[in-house]
């Protein structure tokens, strides 16, 4: 074997060792990679979307309703607010500080709720509907690369972080290489349990005045619950809106004053 | 042959009371029938008196109930939660098939279903009541007596604040400063301020916010509830269910919409947790014959009322406080200055002073409390999970409890509520044609397709999917207020709670059962199948079940309970029966050297077989007699004066604190047939052996 033979073996034994780690991502890569994700999604100022909700359940007609989401990203705030079918009307959510409050105009109360509420009873939470905040809330590990479809994904593990109220304390996120969007997440409960599937097939992104760059939001999540495998559900966001917002629109008395 | 046999009688009455061994055995079958027809006709109270209660509470003695229905009707509840039940889409399409049978007397419409009951704790219902009055302050200006309402629920409020420092400070002692997060201990310096409070007036909603959403959630939350209610037409049920008895309060006025509460479930869940200690600890003392200091449960119900004072102290407002306090100093005779001390040393009882302290816990404090966490007349507020997918809330006015006399001691019977119809289908969530529309429309403009979860990935993300991961959204203006300002206006509804529905809207509408009354209910087997038939024949597919299966988990315990009676009847029987046959026998054998002469002298086999059978027979005749007589008459004086319930479980049995058992020929004759039978029986075999002994053996036996 000859000098020349042997260093390009030695390049090449570098090079194929190194290969992996060169692939796997540094955790502050990855949390670069969450921030990324939350800030995409992120608009400076208000933000109001117009949304459909689809629940399916086993022997049981679907659930479909329309529904209004505004958020004030500035101080974490969040309402939904159902507007179809009639019966529905005026019901909402409201989340202030680290409260989630559920109104139902027909009973005229206000009722504190968990993180891990199902929004009107289908499989989504609140968290669905908000903000993301990823990398706030969780601490992520690199579990390497993985095919989705005609897409390359980075996977990832994300453990909440200590003393944050999340309603899933692991998560693990298909995160698509190209693109930065996720593509697919899974939700567990602290028993290693998987709860839920969400998919992420569409993105949609919008140029915002306040933020001064695009906002993006997932046009389609389809949510697959994984302990009462028959149900399952759709939200579309059909339409957003980033002008500004009433300034008392957070507020109960403004949701009170909707069903008055 | 006429002459013979009344030889024998006379030798068999010359024996009754001359021979010693045959008084022994009388006394036997004697007590063996006083066992018989006392315990048989104990046996037969018990097993009405229990079916009296299912029947007569909610079952009634025929249940209808959708055939298509995946579950078994449990009125009373099954294993594992509610029924899957179809609904019957019409109650006024079954009636007339049922009523037209001319064994049913009514049909009553029903329907059970569970909702989870959750209230915020005490700190948010306190400001969620002070919110209400400053709405009804913005909607109806301020009057003096709203002002006094207002400025002693802030007091209230404040007092609370005052009290969750304290805790502040005493979990800091305790658990240095990880208890609670600088944000939630800065809010609570600021609730506790003076500027704060001065401030109040000017934006008093956004004041309510700061509290609502930083002061409340640093306690505990609220209870959550499991309620159980039947929905029926309720004053229907009132005339029909003989066992119901209003406890307190008022029925819900015809026609309306509103809640009876079962006594059993007030009580149990809703009344002040220190109260219904003291309520249990009073019932295991004079119904258990219990004392406090041999009964772990009791000593531990006394130590949590001395420990667990927080629910009393943070009812109370700074002038009930003071009022509470000058109370329990003057009957302690202490100089105490703190609430939850003197509240500590009071609940301290034992068997000396617990009568006492009860009387002044009822006299003396509980005025100044709210015994219930919900009041008689107030309106509750139920969400429930519908069948259509979608949670409804109700609120519902609870006019008073009730029970069913026999089951109030029952805790399966107890978790059952009463609710108006109209409240139920709304709970229920039927769908009408018109909301199926909407729902069908809504769906087809979203454009949503079905995935399913087997291949959602391969169809989202595949190859063939045509999926577009990115894409430019056009900016939309979303009018909010447009769309909502139409949706809205249905909300504008009728007052529900004061609305009166006529019989036919009460009965037009869905509901999941229906019991029925028989006037003659000895035809239940024969009814049910007449009924099945004619519902057959009038297009409807519906069960027909009798009222122990439908009862559920009750009908079942009743089922076990007559089994374990029957089985301890069955085994007195036997050991009245061992007992007879082996005097039998030893009397007989007894009687080898007289039969021995006798047969010496030229005695037929068959005239001693005769003699010793004939005496038997009226040995059992004569005592039997007498003791199914006492047995009577024990019975009669038990009918009248009543057997009470020595414990809890005997209130099942009894249904009620008193059996009144009652005695029928039947009971009578069959304790009568057995003896007879069994004495026969026993004697025959002996006899038979006595009769093979020849003369001589029988005398050279020694005496």
């Amino acid at each position: 074997m000859t000098l020349k033979n042997l260093l390009s073996a030695a390049v090449l034994t570098v090079a194929l060792l190194s290969a992996p780690a060169a692939l796997a991502l540094e955790p502050a890569e990855m949390v670069k990679l969450l921030a990324t994700i939350d800030d995409r999604q992120r608009n400076g100022g208000d933000y109001k979307a117009l949304i459909y909700l689809e629940q399916k359940e086993k022997d049981k007609t679907d659930a479909v309703r329309e529904a209004f989401v505004y958020r004030r990203d500035a101080d974490d705030k969040l309402m939904i607010l159902f507007s179809r079918p009639k019966t529905e009307a005026g019901k909402g959510y409201l989340r202030l500080d680290k409260n989630l409050w559920s109104y139902d105009p027909n009973v005229g109360k206000w009722e504190r709720r968990t993180e891990r509420e199902r929004i009107a009873g289908t499989d989504s939470r609140r968290a669905d509907f908000d903000e993301s905040r990823l990398a706030e809330e969780y601490e992520p590990s690199f579990e390497g690369e993985g095919k989705l479809g005609k897409y390359t994904a980075n996977m990832l593990t994300l453990k909440a972080k200590q003393g944050v109220d999340v309603a899933y304390p692991v998560i693990k996120l298909w995160v698509d290489k190209e693109s930065t969007n996720v593509l697919k997440r899974e939700e567990y409960a602290l028993s290693g349990r998987k709860m839920r599937t969400l998919l992420y097939p569409r993105w949609k992104k919008l140029f915002s005045e306040s933020k001064g760059a695009d906002v993006w939001f997932p046009e389609e999540i389809r949510i697959y619950d994984e302990v009462e495998k028959a149900n399952s559900t759709v939200i579309l966001i059909k339409s957003i809106d980033l002008r500004s917002l009433e300034a008392n629109l957070f507020t109960k008395a403004w949701l009170e004053s909707k069903s008055r | 042959m006429g002459g013979h046999f009344r030889l024998l009688l006379q030798v068999a009455f010359r024996n009754l009371f001359t021979s010693k061994i045959n008084l022994l055995i009388g006394g036997i079958i004697f007590l063996g029938t006083l066992l018989v027809v006392v315990g048989g006709a104990l046996l037969d109270s018990m097993d009405s008196a229990m079916s009296r209660s299912i029947i007569g509470s909610v079952a009634g003695h025929i249940q209808v109930y959708s055939d298509d229905s995946k579950d078994e009707l449990g009125l009373f509840g099954n294993m594992g939660g509610e029924p899957d039940l179809a609904a019957v889409d019409d109650f006024s399409r079954i009636k007339p098939v049922l009523e037209k049978h001319p064994n049913v007397k009514t049909v009553v419409p029903m329907g059970t279903n569970g909702a989870l009951i959750t209230s915020g704790n005490t700190v948010d219902l306190t400001l969620a009541r002070l919110r209400d009055l400053y709405k009804k302050r913005a909607e109806g200006g301020e009057t003096p007596a709203l002002r006094e309402n207002i400025d002693s629920l802030k007091a209230h409020v404040r007092q609370m604040v005052a009290i969750m420092e304290e805790d502040l400070a005493k979990s800091r002692e305790l658990l240095s400063d990880t208890a609670r997060t600088p944000e939630e201990r800065e809010s609570l310096a600021r609730a506790r301020s003076e500027a704060f409070w001065d401030g109040f007036e000017q934006d008093p909603f956004s004041a309510l916010e700061f509290l609502e959403n930083r002061i409340a959630p640093q306690i505990p939350d609220g209870d959550m509830l499991y309620l159980r209610y039947a929905g029926t037409d309720l004053d229907r049920f009132q005339s029909t269910f003989d066992r119901m008895e209003v406890v307190d309060g008022q029925p819900v006025p015809h026609g309306q919409r509103g809640m009876l509460l079962s006594k059993f479930f007030y009580e149990e869940y809703l009344k002040l947790k220190t109260a219904r200690r003291l309520d249990m600890i009073k019932q295991e003392r004079e119904l258990n014959k219990k004392t406090i200091a041999a009964d772990p449960q009791l000593q531990r119900w006394v130590k949590e009322n001395q420990t667990q004072t927080r629910e009393i102290v943070f009812q109370l407002d700074p002038i009930k406080t003071r009022q509470v306090v000058e109370r329990l100093q003057k009957v302690l005779g202490s100089q105490e200055p703190k609430l939850e001390k003197l509240l500590s040393s009071f609940l301290t009882t034992d068997d000396a002073n617990f009568d006492t302290r009860y009387a002044q816990f009822y006299a003396e404090l509980a005025p100044l409390l709210e015994l219930y966490r919900l009041r008689l007349g107030d309106s509750l507020t139920i969400t429930a999970f519908t069948r259509s997918g979608y949670v409804q809330s109700v609120n519902v006015k609870v006019y008073g409890t009730y029970q069913f006399k026999g089951l109030e001691k029952s805790a399966l019977a107890g978790a059952l509520n009463l609710m108006d119809l109209m409240s139920f289908r709304d709970l229920y969530g039927y769908l009408t044609v018109d909301k199926k529309a909407e729902l069908v429309e809504l769906q087809k403009q979203s454009g949503v397709k079905a995935v399913a979860r087997e291949n959602a990935e391969e169809a989202l993300f595949g190859e063939e999917s045509g999926n577009n991961l990115v894409a430019d959204a056009t900016p939309g203006l979303i009018n909010d207020q447009e769309s909502l300002r139409g949706a809205m206006d249905s909300l504008r509804r009728d007052d529900l709670t004061k609305r009166v529905y006529s019989q036919a809207e009460i009965e037009q509408g869905v509901v999941l059962s229906s019991a029925i009354i028989l006037k003659d209910p000895e035809k239940l087997q024969q009814t049910m199948a007449e009924l099945r038939q004619s519902a057959k024949d009038a297009g409807l597919k519906l069960r027909v079940v009798s009222w122990q299966q439908a009862a559920g988990l009750l009908g079942q315990f009743v089922m076990m309970a007559k089994l374990v009676l029957y089985a301890a009847v069955f085994i007195i029987f036997i050991v009245v029966l061992v007992i007879i046959n082996n005097a039998m026998m030893m009397a007989t054998l007894q009687r080898v050297r007289e039969v021995g002469t006798m047969r010496a002298i030229g005695a037929q086999r068959s005239f001693v077989l005769g003699m010793v059978l004939v005496e038997t027979l009226l040995l059992g005749l004569v005592f039997g007699a007498g003791g199914a007589l006492v047995g009577s008459g024990i019975m009669a004086a038990l009918g009248h004066v009543g057997i009470p319930a020595g414990n809890e479980a005997l209130y099942f049995f009894f249904s009620g604190p008193r059996l009144y058992p009652s005695l029928s020929a039947g009971n009578l004759i069959a304790a009568f047939i057995i003896v007879m039978v069994v004495s026969a029986i026993s004697t025959l075999y002996p006899a038979f052996l006595a009769t093979r002994v020849s003369p001589l053996q029988a005398m050279q036996t020694d005496e």
